[in-house]
């Protein structure tokens, strides 16, 4: 394989001008990446005469701040491995740091005076950073080594932690590099939780290749995105959405379509970059049209970044041929299977039992559980999801079968199907069993499911149905399952409705 | 143009929602999220293009600002001591 981009960064001082820009509401600091470098490596100093050193574990429960990718990389200069935690998701207690076997976790939660003493205000990191540096043992990192935990969501709501190996990493970065050409003079702008390890992606790149990258959040993205003039935008299609109704108010007020692009996402856009759940058709022409080129892919944190449209192979429709390393399989089943000479690994580190033989099968080959196909060029198409998920705007991914399972079993209720028509929180449609409807028992077990739940799948309204799904009634299949679209369909009106159905208390 | 910024701050309102209601039926005392539905890169984008419209910097703002302005009034309140409009 080509050279290791992850030992490079860690091991020589970037000679580039790249900078790094941390932004958001009322705030922003930028520095060349020279002097990141210099930082990290004084938080890796400061780790070190902490006691924490290779084969440690340190936990990032955090949103996006300098202090953040300064811990990363001064994990990675001393070998330690990092586990990032998505905030709201995660509480910095005893529970996660046992659960997780972690060393220390830094974090931005107000941490109690009875917080365990291994977790630490990431404030302090601020202060390591401007400390004077020692010589660090070189390290180096071998392929198979794993730099960090990822956490995607599991069957059993619990979410499962997958450690990433540093070849898929490096793989991953110089196919994207192959295919997009990242360079001085270019802003990659990311907004998505750090704890997302893709999202951490770019400032590797920037260190590697020598382009800027800014680091904001979710909440101040539309705010800063003007005067930062990001060159490519890193986003989800929840995103893309949202801009695009913004847009389309301007154009209605009669703005030139490429002067309302450059007031929203400044005047350098060279592509935008979208993926993590199915784009909608309409939304990916509408940025063509408008000249800021958009690029799907397809990828699960399972195999990372696997197929990607880029300027040099574009297919409407399509979300790209598979990236160098990549091979795709479709099998009898009509599932995408996922081939990688570095695979992100091989199982499941946190798991329920079971769910590592699903998605990992030998030869480094993923199952995705999604259908698709292959045209005669090689580009893929996604046909369906096998399981139903949720992709929040922030890019959060809810699961939503075994809550509605969970709501099932209570026995209060026939069927569940689950929506989320606002941030507010999912919706549920229950199907009543035949007979009076015994609203005190719904509203009992939605708070039963409610207690049982991870925070991102709290049920916050029930809407009950005004008859039981029935095969007749068209909101059955033949082999009984709720036919979601249909019940969407029928209502609607008390989903969208904030004020509709029983509330959660 | 709008001369006061509570009409000015319902119409920006009424833009980023889903199905444009009319901004005189906005109540300013509902929870832009529980009853609007409106989401976190919605509710920046609301203030950008509001601030923008009130000539009030967008620099006088954090996001734990932000996480503050629960209703429609709370962000004219929080708009008001630096706008140039009455209202």
């Amino acid at each position: 394989m080509t050279e290791s981009i992850i030992n490079r960064i860690i091991a020589a001082r970037p000679d580039h001008d790249g900078a790094i820009t941390v932004t958001g509401l009322g705030h922003r600091t930028t520095m060349p990446l020279a002097e990141f470098h210099d930082r990290a490596k004084a938080v890796a100093c400061a780790l070190r005469r902490r006691g924490i050193g290779a084969g440690d574990r340190i936990g990032i429960l955090s949103a996006n701040r300098l202090e953040w990718v300064l811990l990363d990389l001064a994990a990675l200069m001393i070998k330690a491995q990092t586990a990032g935690f998505e905030p709201g998701k995660f509480s910095p207690d005893s529970d996660l740091i046992e659960r997780y076997e972690l060393d220390v976790l830094y974090t931005d939660a107000p941490l109690s005076d009875d917080a365990p003493s291994r977790a630490m205000p990431i404030s302090t990191i601020a202060g390591d950073a401007e400390e004077a540096t020692a010589a660090l043992d070189p390290v180096e990192w071998g392929a198979t080594e794993c730099t960090t935990v990822k956490f995607t969501s599991g069957s059993t709501g619990a979410p499962k932690g997958l450690e990433a190996t540093v070849g898929s990493i490096d793989s991953s970065l110089h196919a994207v590099q192959s295919l997009f050409d990242h360079r001085p003079g270019d802003d990659i702008l990311t907004f998505l939780p750090l704890s997302l390890l893709q999202q951490r992606y770019w400032l590797y790149s920037a260190l590697y290749w020598g382009h800027d990258i800014t680091i904001t959040t979710y909440q101040s993205v539309f705010a800063v995105m003007p005067t930062v003039r990001p060159t490519v935008v890193m986003g989800v299609p929840a995103f893309f959405d949202t801009a695009k109704r913004h847009l389309e108010s301007s154009l209605a007020d009669g703005v030139e379509p490429a002067k309302a692009a450059a007031e929203l996402f400044g005047d350098r856009i060279r592509y935008l970059w979208t993926g993590s759940a199915p784009a909608d058709p309409t939304t990916l022409r509408f940025y063509n049209e408008a000249g800021l080129p958009i690029y799907e892919g397809y990828g699960l944190n399972e195999t990372c970044i696997t197929t990607k449209n880029h300027p040099g192979a574009h297919r409407e429709g399509s979300v790209g041929r598979p990236l160098p390393g990549k091979e795709i399989v479709i099998d009898d089943e009509g599932v995408v299977c996922v081939r990688s000479d570095h695979p992100v690994n091989t199982a499941y580190t946190y798991a329920a039992p079971g769910d590592s033989e699903r998605m990992f099968k030998p030869g480094g080959v993923v199952r995705t559980g999604d259908l698709g196909r292959l045209d005669e060029d090689g580009f893929l198409y996604i046909l369906g999801r096998a399981d139903d998920v949720i992709v929040l705007d922030n890019a959060k991914k809810i699961i939503v079968r075994p809550v509605e399972t969970r709501f099932r079993d209570t026995g209060a209720v026939a069927e569940c199907v689950l929506y989320c028509p606002s941030p507010a929180g999912l919706v549920a449609v229950v199907s009543p069993h035949p007979g009076p409807v015994d609203t005190t028992a719904i509203a009992q077990a939605l708070a039963t499911v409610n207690a049982a739940s991870e925070p991102d799948e709290r049920i916050c309204r029930v809407i009950v149905a005004d008859e039981p799904f029935t095969v007749d009634n068209g909101l059955l299949t033949s082999q009984f399952k709720p036919i979601r679209k249909r019940i969407a369909d029928r209502y609607r009106d008390r989903i969208d409705d904030p004020k509709a159905g029983i509330h959660a208390h | 143009m709008p001369t006061d910024l509570d009409t000015l701050a319902r119409e920006q309102l009424s833009q980023v929602l889903r199905d444009h209601p009319d901004p005189v039926a906005l109540d300013p005392d509902e929870d832009l999220v529980q009853t609007y539905g409106i989401t976190s890169l919605n509710k920046v984008l609301f203030l950008t293009s509001l601030c923008k419209a009130a000539e009030v910097g967008l620099d006088k703002f954090t996001e734990d600002d932000l996480a503050r302005m629960r209703t429609l009034g709370d962000v004219v309140d929080a708009l008001r001591p630096h706008a140039p409009l009455k209202g």
